[in-house]
């Protein structure tokens, strides 16, 4: 049987931690990445005869190579290329949030999102569009309560539907007819994708083009994130093109 | 009335104050703004640091940060509020 590799990614107190607790239950250990103090927990959960190996990434704000903890993160989604990213969203704090999200989604790695913290978001007076918000980011969103432990079946569940390349589910408690898990909008409506405007993309889109056209990289890396990040000048993303 | 710009080291606590624009180089200017901490956000400063760090309100999150990255965020506080 697979075995389907879930990076869990997300900003710290965002209650990545808590969400991982409560899907792998006590099953989890704890694992050091080599040469470093940040820790790697890797934990496993089974579903529907399907073993899932969730593997908990360091919190970080963003994905550049600021910090150690920053560059494990990149480097496993990159090399690695977990199936599923799940990334642990604080509801309460979501316009920050989403800047990490953003980062994901131009990895190419289908996401599935957790509104983590929703108790507390409503307790403020948010009220957050989960079917907006899905459509826009193109992945999966399961509002969840991590320490009362609601949203589990519902997160386990997105998992397997995003990993079998299913449609993405419109928000909370919605389902469709073709899979049950949806509203019946498919992947084929393409990946997430920001508009960079008119005076950044038609730089950006050339650059990707060419990055696509070049099966050496192509074959490795997602060519709209390359993209990006040689625009931002990013030391990482030169030398990964500078080795092939 | 002219805005006032400073670091945010030497903003009043407890005032609503807004982010105006952030000093040093990409990678911190990165680093700030994926903190919530780009321009146009208005924060508060709860606790003024050096010695130890600052604490800044953003919405309802509360982060600690250096003083060396509190003196980048050029931060006003009059002319708004």
């Amino acid at each position: 049987m697979k075995e389907i590799i879930v990076a869990v990614a997300g900003q710290p107190n965002s209650g990545k931690s808590t969400i991982f607790n409560m899907l792998t239950g006590a099953r989890q250990h704890v694992a050091n990445y080599p040469g470093v103090t940040v820790e790697k927990r890797t934990g496993k959960y089974s579903y529907k005869g399907n073993t899932v190996t969730l593997v908990d990434l360091p919190g970080t704000y963003s994905l550049t190579s600021y910090s150690q903890e920053e560059r494990i993160a990149r480097d496993f989604l990159l090399h690695e290329r977990p199936a599923v990213v799940l990334d642990i969203v604080d509801a309460a704090n979501l316009e920050r949030n989403l800047y990490l999200t953003f980062q994901l989604g131009e990895m190419g790695i289908p996401l599935v999102i957790a509104l983590n913290m929703m108790d507390v978001a409503e307790g403020r007076g948010l009220k957050i569009d989960t079917f907006k918000l899905s459509e826009l980011l193109r992945a999966t969103i399961v509002a969840t309560v991590g320490k009362k432990g609601k949203g589990g079946k519902e997160l386990k569940e997105a998992i397997l539907n995003t990993y079998k390349g299913g449609h993405f589910r419109m928000g909370y408690g919605d389902a469709c007819e073709s899979c049950g898990a949806c509203l019946g909008i498919s992947r084929e409506k393409g990946h997430f994708r920001v508009d960079y405007g008119e005076k950044l993309e038609p730089i950006l889109r050339p650059l990707e083009k060419m990055l696509s056209e070049d099966p050496k990289i192509s074959a490795r890396y997602p060519a709209r994130w390359l993209a990006i990040k040689l625009m931002e000048n990013d030391s990482e993303a030169h030398r990964l093109v500078g080795l092939l | 009335m002219k805005t006032n710009v400073m670091p945010l080291t030497v903003a009043s606590p407890n005032k609503r104050i807004k982010i105006i624009s952030l000093a040093g180089g990409r990678g911190m200017q990165e680093r700030l703004i994926s903190m919530g901490l780009g321009p146009g956000a208005e924060i508060e400063v709860i606790r003024k640091g050096a010695p130890g760090p600052f604490i800044v309100a953003v919405g309802e999150a509360r982060l600690a940060i250096g003083a060396g990255m509190a003196q980048k965020i050029m931060v006003s506080d009059n002319g708004m509020y």
